[in-house]
């Protein structure tokens, strides 16, 4: 464990479990209020945003976050207006989103799958610097404290987006922010986990998490806490076997959720009955 | 009396349908009146509740509760109404209890921001004893049976402590014993607030004794609208008998 030694390894590991803690509470949102479309469609929003970054040689988590940013900000209004299902719209973002990250990956001055393209696609253990740590740790405490204030709204909204706008709550407000929430983790989260694999971040932590548990309140604590499990586990087999780290992430968080599945107490509870 | 709902010729349209699901609608109702919307199926008895509450915006005409048009101050006036929904049903797996459910109800009202206090909760787990449920409070909502998910969406409706009730076919999966007592304790709370309330049913047999109004819907038009003896003798003339007691 000499690796752990390293600034370079410590910045990854602290910046796996800040991005895990974010996408595991986040995807309990995009799971509950069934936004995975959309998230699937920002990470690859983000992912071609960072293409464009590494193509213009800027910083690829900027030209993520502005990609995150606006189809976060248009997607809801977009479907909205138009009267068209929000999943036919993420659903031509998507492709359009993927179309765009690769032709600026091929427009990118480096050549081939350089280590900036590459991380882009893959996820880098060493693409974490200090600055994302700053950043990461701001988003996580805003995100922590925009939940707990709103707490109630979004708990209702999760629960039944009808029953909670007869009840008075205005729920688009809290869906787009949700949305807008989802591209920012996405963008923070792309240098780490890459662009292919980043929605796996965000779906499988909390899909674990409720296979476990019957009370909303414990699965946004249980479900960050898988996704850390999956960044800091993954990060370790990537350095063991020298593979990439965000097809390891992806493949332990994968893993959790299998054996969530199989050793689901909710799962058994129901076959006896 | 004090007029409390008022639409005046509204139809309402479905997303993506060309045909209004309710047609030239006039109605007004007063101050703790009860009034029950009969009609067989696809008469537009939810569409004209879902109006009322500003749940379908996408009407023509005008729809106003206590004064305030429905569409700019939609949300101040669903703080105003207990709503129970046709076929509420939660699956087994939610990670929501009873109690969560009924507590969700006093949101709107207690605002944004703000959390559920000890007195909102007392408020839950009095309308969840009044239906008979207080014992269900910590069970997972989906793992109840119909008839106890219909009553904790009674009950939800009850701890807002409305001034208008929308109650959609409200007692569909309940026993006739449980369907006495619920429509009585809603009538006794309705009578005790000046809650106007409006029910709708598909059963001539659920109407009240205490029912003021009946309101009957077909093809989407209110077709009679009169005291019940009289709006039940229009709709025997209007409606083939089958329709009077049949479930969706």
């Amino acid at each position: 464990m000499i690796w752990l030694e390293y600034a370079i390894f410590q910045r990854a590991i602290i910046g796996g479990i800040i991005i895990g803690l974010l996408a595991g509470l986040i995807g309990v949102f995009v799971v509950r209020m069934r936004l995975s479309a959309i998230g699937y469609s920002m990470s690859h929003s983000a992912f071609a945003g960072a293409a464009l970054g590494v193509a213009i040689s800027i910083d690829p988590l900027l030209t993520a976050l502005v990609f995150s940013a606006v189809t976060a900000l248009l997607i809801g209004p977009i479907a909205d207006k138009a009267r068209l299902p929000i999943d036919m719209i993420t659903s031509i973002a998507f492709s359009l989103n993927m179309a765009l990250a690769f032709i600026f990956l091929t427009l990118s001055p480096q050549v081939g799958l350089s280590s900036e393209v590459a991380s882009v696609i893959w996820g880098s253990i060493v693409a974490v610097t200090n600055r994302d740590l700053v950043y990461l740790v701001i988003l996580c405490s805003v995100t922590l404290a925009l939940t707990y204030l709103f707490w109630k709204e979004l708990f209702a909204i999760m629960f039944n987006r009808r029953m909670a706008e007869a009840d008075g709550i205005n729920t688009k407000p809290f869906i787009y922010f949700i949305i807008f929430l989802i591209g920012i983790v996405v963008a923070f989260s792309l240098k780490l986990v890459g662009g292919i694999l980043v929605y796996a971040l965000l779906f499988n932590p909390a899909s674990s998490a409720l296979q476990y548990l019957h009370d909303m309140k414990k699965i946004v604590i249980l479900s960050p806490i898988i996704g850390a499990t999956s960044c800091v586990t993954g990060f370790f087999i990537s350095l063991i076997f020298d593979i990439p780290v965000g097809s390891c992430i992806a493949l332990v968080s994968t893993l959790i959720f299998a054996f969530s599945v199989i050793l689901s107490p909710k799962r058994k509870k129901e076959a006896k009955i | 009396m004090t007029p409390v709902i008022k639409l005046k010729d509204v139809s309402t349209v479905y997303e993506g349908e060309r045909r209004p699901a309710i047609k030239n609608i006039n109605l007004t109702l007063e101050e703790g009146e009860l009034a029950y919307i009969i009609g067989p199926n696809a008469a537009g008895k939810t569409t004209l509740l879902e109006t009322i509450n500003g749940l379908l915006s996408a009407f023509k005409g005008k729809v106003s509760v206590f004064d305030l048009d429905v569409r700019k101050y939609g949300r101040e006036i669903r703080c105003q109404i207990g709503y129970v929904p046709q076929d509420f049903m939660v699956n087994p797996g939610e990670p929501y209890t009873a109690l969560d459910v009924v507590l969700m109800g006093r949101y709107g009202k207690i605002g944004i921001i703000r959390r559920s206090s000890r007195e909102d909760k007392e408020k839950a787990i009095k309308a969840m004893r009044l239906l008979g449920v207080e014992e269900l409070a910590n069970r997972p909502v989906g793992k109840l049976s119909g008839g106890q998910q219909q009553k904790i969406m009674i009950a939800r409706a009850l701890a807002k402590e409305p001034r208008i009730f929308l109650l959609d076919e409200p007692f569909s999966n309940l026993d006739p014993e449980s369907r006495d007592k619920v429509s009585t304790l809603i009538n006794q709370i309705r009578r005790e607030n000046n809650i106007t309330t409006i029910i709708v049913t598909h059963d001539i047999s659920q109407i009240s004794g205490s029912c003021h109004r009946i309101i009957v819907m077909n093809g989407g038009r209110i077709i009679a609208d009169d005291e019940p003896d009289k709006a039940l003798s229009m709709l025997k003339k209007f409606l083939p008998k089958e329709y009077w007691w049949s479930k969706p």
